[in-house]
């Protein structure tokens, strides 16, 4: 292949300039463009391209607010914070190269990210070899689990464990037992019905039916006339982002919800601005954060204010909040540390009781679970204050470790 | 660049093209080994190894036998998770785990060709891409050993043991002459049989399938054993990509990983020796240089497609090759 160079001479201009400096002149440049060492670095893989776009960029907004924040608080005695945000395409393959990217070359101290359950655990099985935090801000089961944990692994986000069950226990008391499910079929949907039958357990929950559909489904119309025959008190639909949409349309235009309440594990605030109020009118939700808790929640105004004065007065989705709340319980770690070392970092998250923006919490000693409040949604349909006030929070479960799966059901010794 | 070669053999070619073809393995090697040298990073740098290697497995069934199929995706999954799961849940040895791969591309490739070469044209690209659908949902569903929809997780490797010597597998650049050291074996393997009175039947059966068996060979034979070869190729690659990324993400066998490389085979240069390694570079490269600059970065990765279309109609690879003869 080096005859190439001998022979090119002989090749004209064009292909010269276009095939040779191209291939040449990327990686130089890519390396001029590197950072100075004293900072901390933190690395950021989100989707940006892909179904999930609109989500991992409030993500990267949530978390550029974290970091101005202690930028502005003057670091770590100086040291400044960066975040090195990396497009994971939804691919865990592509994350978990992104992943080794961020600790190989860029030296990053610690990874925060992520919006899928497989894309997390690529991810972490790449850092937690390399004893590199990582604080993921996405839902799973699994991540908490001893085959996949590790000292190094943190959970900031929900689980569907916690999330369907705090939803469960809220519906089931109130609309009704006869139970119907429609699930995604894969890992997040499965998830999310064992979470429902976990929680139904002790109230009588009577199970009418599952009805699988894969991924990325487009047309409900043959399932949804066998729910109805069903004829459950509660329809739970465990599906996301635009299946959840469809799914919650097509429901509304069979006229089921004259019938039947309908629940959704995590009713996106995203999915909701999307597809509008008819869709999602009378739907029960669970999240993990809306922003107009702020009337109730000093820390949640404080963190929507600072959000709006970086970013035009648009506020943070509920997935996007996480992302602040990621990367600032690593930075205030550090903090309190007084260092980047990781096993420092470690114990001082550990040890860290926070309120950032929806209340009090703390990462569980066993599997690093952040313990969380669930917030329960439903659509507003009047007094809204502005396009963004879309849900009121109906209720509100508390922490409780009791609600999260215990210690030894996981794996872990207790 | 051995079938451009005695296409054009009255044209006398230069002494210095038959020399660099004559020692192409050499000189691929020789580029292999300073490349990640070059490159923004080692992680990007052996994924490209990884999928030139892939794309090269395909290029052997589409490039010199003509036949275009689109469910390589089967054969290179199969790879990785057969060597993922040797290790996870078997605790296999790593090199041995990386010969179940490399086995189980060439099986799946045998069950998948046996039933696919009777058809030709697209009926070939449809048969394969079912089969391979097949393929990827019993791996999907078979959680247990699989992960399903999460992936495989845990092929960790901290240090391999390479005669006696403990080499750091979580060094990036170890990691890379190590996968490095397979893909070029892999690449003289493939330049003996392409060399070889096999290689020249291969190229026989494109040129003129009917000529080729009026002269006695069995075609359908040829395609199998092929078909096979290919398997073996991708097989190992995927084996690879295993122990690169310590996951095996159930997208590896997703009919778009097929897709992936019939992009990078005509990118690079189909029929070239070295095109696919070319395609996998510049795809990959453009792809992550650009992703970190922009997040429209599919519209940019777009317009050099383009580009290339227009300026390189061979590929990459296969027009520099034509314009050194001419």
């Amino acid at each position: 292949m080096t005859s190439k160079t001998s022979k090119s001479t002989t090749l004209n201009r064009r292909s010269l300039i276009a095939g040779g400096a191209a291939l040449a002149a990327a990686p130089f440049s890519f390396h001029t463009a590197r950072a100075q060492e004293a900072t901390i670095k933190i690395g950021f893989p989100v989707p940006l391209t892909g179904p999930y776009g609109a989500e991992a960029q409030d993500q990267v907004r949530a978390a550029e607010v974290a970091i101005a924040e202690f930028n502005a608080g003057g670091g770590l005695g100086g040291r400044k914070a960066e975040l090195l945000v990396r497009d994971d395409k939804l691919n865990p393959g592509e994350a978990a190269t992104r992943a080794l990217e961020l600790i190989e070359n860029d030296k990053a101290n610690f990874i925060v990210g992520s919006l899928s359950a497989a894309v997390q655990l690529a991810i972490n099985n790449v850092t937690k070899q390399r004893g590199v935090i990582f604080n993921s801000i996405s839902q799973s089961d699994a991540i908490n689990e001893v085959a996949d944990f590790s000292k190094y692994t943190f959970h900031e986000a929900l689980t569907p464990h916690m999330t369907a069950g705090a939803v469960g226990r809220y519906a089931f008391s109130k609309f009704g037992k006869k139970v119907a499910f429609l699930t995604a079929d894969y890992a997040y949907g499965h998830e999310m019905v064992r979470g429902f039958q976990e929680a139904g357990k002790g109230m009588g929950v009577e199970v009418l039916g599952d009805i699988r559909h894969p991924i990325g489904a487009t047309d409900f119309s043959t399932l949804l006339p066998r729910l109805q025959s069903m004829k459950p008190d509660i329809l739970v639909i465990n599906n996301f982002g635009r299946d959840q949409q469809i799914a919650l349309k097509q429901a509304t235009d069979f006229g089921l919800k004259k019938t039947t309440k309908i629940v959704v594990p995590i009713m996106l605030f995203t999915g909701r601005q999307a597809a509008g109020l008819a869709a999602f009118d009378g739907v029960i939700g669970g999240t993990s954060y809306y922003w107009g808790v702020e009337d109730q929640l000093p820390s949640a105004k404080s963190f929507n204010d600072q959000f709006r004065k970086m970013h035009g007065g648009r506020v943070p989705s509920d997935y996007g909040a996480m992302g602040y709340a990621g990367v600032r319980t690593v930075l205030q770690a550090v903090k309190n540390a007084g260092t980047a070392e990781t096993d420092k970092v470690i114990t001082a998250l550990e040890a860290l009781k926070y309120d950032y923006y929806k209340g009090p919490q703390y990462f569980r000693k066993c599997d690093h679970q952040s313990v969380q409040s669930v917030m329960i949604i439903e659509c507003k349909t009047k007094d809204m204050r502005n396009e963004a006030d879309v849900f009121q929070v109906v209720a509100s479960e508390a922490p409780n470790e009791a609600n999260l799966r215990s210690c030894e059901a996981l794996g872990h010794k207790a | 660049m051995a079938t451009d070669l005695a296409f054009e053999a009255n044209r006398q070619p230069s002494p210095m093209l038959e020399w660099a073809t004559r020692h192409r393995v050499a000189l691929a090697s020789l580029f292999l080994l300073v490349f990640p040298l070059v490159m923004p990073f080692k992680a990007l740098a052996v994924m490209i190894l990884i999928y030139g290697l892939y794309a090269l497995g395909f290029n052997l069934l589409f490039g010199y036998l003509g036949l275009l199929s689109f469910g390589h995706s089967a054969l290179f999954g199969a790879g990785a998770y057969l060597c993922g799961i040797a290790i996870v849940h078997f605790g296999w040895p790593w090199y041995l785990a990386i010969g179940l791969g490399l086995v189980a591309g060439m099986v799946v490739a045998l069950v998948i060709g046996a039933l696919a070469i009777r058809t030709r044209g697209i009926y070939f690209a449809m048969v394969t891409m079912a089969l391979s659908q097949c393929v990827y949902y019993l791996f999907y569903q078979a959680v247990d050993l699989t992960g399903g929809e999460n992936g495989l997780r845990g092929v960790n490797l901290k240090f391999v043991n390479i005669f006696g010597f403990q080499v750091d597998f979580l060094d990036p650049l170890s990691r890379y002459y190590i996968i490095c050291s397979f893909v070029i074996a892999a690449l003289w393997v493939l330049s003996r049989i392409l060399a070889s009175p096999f290689g020249a039947v291969i190229e026989a059966v494109r040129e003129n399938e009917a000529r080729a068996r009026a002269s006695g060979y069995d075609v359908m034979l040829v395609r199998l054993l092929t078909f096979v070869l290919s398997g073996a190729f991708c097989g190992l690659a995927g084996a690879l990509l295993a122990l690169h990324l310590s996951t095996v993400p159930i997208e590896t066998m997703h009919y778009e990983t097929s897709g992936l490389a019939v992009m990078m085979c005509l990118l690079g240069g189909m029929g070239t020796f070295f095109g696919p390694f070319i395609g996998a570079a510049v795809f990959l490269l453009l792809e992550n240089l650009v992703s970190v600059w922009t997040s429209h970065w599919q519209l940019f990765v777009g317009l050099a497609f383009m580009v290339c279309v227009l300026f390189f109609p061979r590929g990459i690879w296969g027009t520099v090759m034509e314009r050194m003869k001419a």
